[in-house]
């Protein structure tokens, strides 16, 4: 009860002080959870990329359909396969004649379909880097009904590449973003801290245990960081609004980035309270003009 | 009540802020404690707060020791020791119960009981019709009348008073001393810590002389 007033006192006596410290923190959450959102988006992109991971599995001609069946499901019984789907030699005729409706000349020379039949295989997530991409079309090549067993290597590698450097980075920045904000929101809840200064000198003075000194300001930094939090979650929940009504629909998972800032900022507040509430308390001596 | 024995503090390298100090106040006493500033007297009473150790010998504060008392146990010996200082030390954003009933507060007292023991204290230094003034309203006098009351509510068996006069006008101050005897005589120990030597004398009563961190004359 008395830490619960006395948190409320502080941040309306203060109250320049208090606006300025939910000003920063709601500046570094925002940021925070922006990074958060881009993170979510990168990933999503990079899921897309994965999807698109296939072998092709050419057959040889004139396979009695049992044989094909069998050899479907022998494909799917193998570790890592997601799916797999059958191509006839009219569907991948259809969809080569497609590819080339550009280029009248080259139909007509498609007299007779030279086009084999094949499997479609897909791959489960995890199954996607290069190493086991290539580990399954090597089991796949064991098959004597395959004349041939494909997967666009060098693209392959490529995407990994690339994946492995976005990583890389978006983990350079996430650590370089959240130890930024906790550097400057402790700092600024130590200055609201140092203003309340004499209260702790009165706390010690009159017998105070640590811990009735420090849940005032604990208080305070937690509802400092949830007002801050909740600020920052809804500027990102109304760009997110405007920008998929006027520009591209980015994915937004709410309860991770709205929930995720607000719990990181509560945290932050407490965090960063008791461990500024802490070094003042401790480093105080009574100050005295005599000695 | 307190004892202490042999005791010396060093601050900067070889400088003997206290040196060699044995001093004893027992229940009731009334004791001045003067010095120029810098001769010894702050550090003194902080010895007694257990705000700052000893580095030779030992301070015994109602059974608690120097030598071993642990950091959570500091606060239960302050709630047993009233403190008031020059500079008054009272909060500008309460008011004089506020500051008065603040003591109580911080160790989870509230209710009746607590207001009955905070008026009392008012009353007893004599602001109990200022109560709503916040500490700006009040003469330097009122307002270390306010920190006695603060240190008294609590019932203290001593009470450290650091050149409580010396922010205050001659007239002030010797309401001040009035009602530290007052708080004597009821039964609580007065260690008075001040530079004005000619003020103690005229009081009458123990008086301790510190000069460069010893003991001068009893």
């Amino acid at each position: 009860m008395f830490a619960i007033r006395e948190s409320l006192i502080g941040l309306r006596r203060n109250g320049v002080m208090t606006l300025i410290a939910i000003g920063i923190m709601f500046f570094s959450l925002f940021l925070l959870g922006a990074f958060l959102w881009g993170t979510f988006n990168l990933f999503g992109v990079i899921k897309l990329a994965r999807e698109k991971v296939e072998i092709n599995a050419f057959l040889r001609e004139n396979l009695p359909q049992k044989q094909v069946e069998e050899l479907s499901e022998k494909l799917m019984s193998m570790v890592g396969v997601e799916k797999v789907e059958f191509i006839s030699k009219e569907e991948a005729l259809e969809k080569f004649q497609e590819e080339i409706k550009d280029a009248p000349s080259l139909i007509e020379a498609v007299k007779t379909n030279p086009l084999p039949a094949s499997f479609s295989v897909k791959l489960k997530d995890g199954f996607t880097s290069p190493e086991k991409v290539e580990e399954v079309s090597e089991k796949i090549k064991i098959f004597d009904e395959f004349i041939a067993v494909e997967y666009g290597e060098s693209w392959i590698k490529r995407l990994d590449r690339v994946v492995k450097i976005l990583f890389l980075f978006d983990i350079l920045l996430g650590i370089v973003i959240s130890s930024a904000s906790v550097f400057v929101v402790s700092n600024t809840i130590r200055l609201t801290v140092l203003a309340r200064k004499r209260t702790i000198e009165v706390m010690k003075l009159v017998g105070a245990t640590e811990k009735t000194i420090h849940a005032p300001f604990i208080l305070a930094g937690a509802i400092e960081g949830g007002i801050a939090a909740a600020l920052s979650g809804g500027l990102l929940y109304l760009i997110y609004q405007v920008s998929s009504k006027f520009f591209v629909e980015f994915y937004f998972p709410h309860d991770f980035i709205i929930g995720g800032t607000i719990i990181f900022g509560i945290i932050l507040g407490i965090i960063g309270s008791k461990l500024a509430v802490k070094t003042t308390s401790k480093e105080m001596k009574f100050e005295s003009s005599n000695v | 009540m307190i004892e202490i024995r042999n005791v010396s503090k060093r601050f900067k390298k070889g400088w003997y802020a206290l040196k060699n100090i044995d001093l004893s106040i027992a229940k009731g006493d009334f004791l001045f404690l003067t010095g120029q500033t810098g001769s010894g007297k702050t550090t003194l009473l902080r010895l007694i707060y257990m705000d700052i150790f000893p580095d030779e010998g030992e301070v015994a504060v109602a059974g608690f020791l120097s030598s071993n008392i642990k950091e959570e146990e500091i606060p239960f010996l302050r709630r047993r020791i009233g403190i008031i200082f020059q500079d008054f030390k009272l909060l500008k954003d309460k008011t004089v119960y506020e500051n008065v009933a603040f003591a109580l507060e911080v160790t989870g007292q509230s209710g009746r009981k607590m207001r009955e023991k905070v008026m009392k204290a008012l009353t007893l230094v004599g602001l109990s019709h200022k109560r709503n003034d916040f500490p700006y309203a009040l003469s330097g006098g009122e307002q270390q009348k306010t920190a006695i009351a603060r240190a008294l509510v609590r019932e203290p068996f001593i009470l450290l008073a650091d050149e409580p006069t010396g922010n205050i006008d001659p007239e002030g101050s010797e309401e001040i001393i009035k009602i530290l005897q007052e708080v004597n005589t009821a039964g609580t120990a007065v260690l008075m810590a001040t530079h004005d030597v000619d003020l103690a004398r005229k009081m009458g009563g123990r008086f301790l002389h510190l000069e460069e961190g010893q003991i001068k004359t009893k």
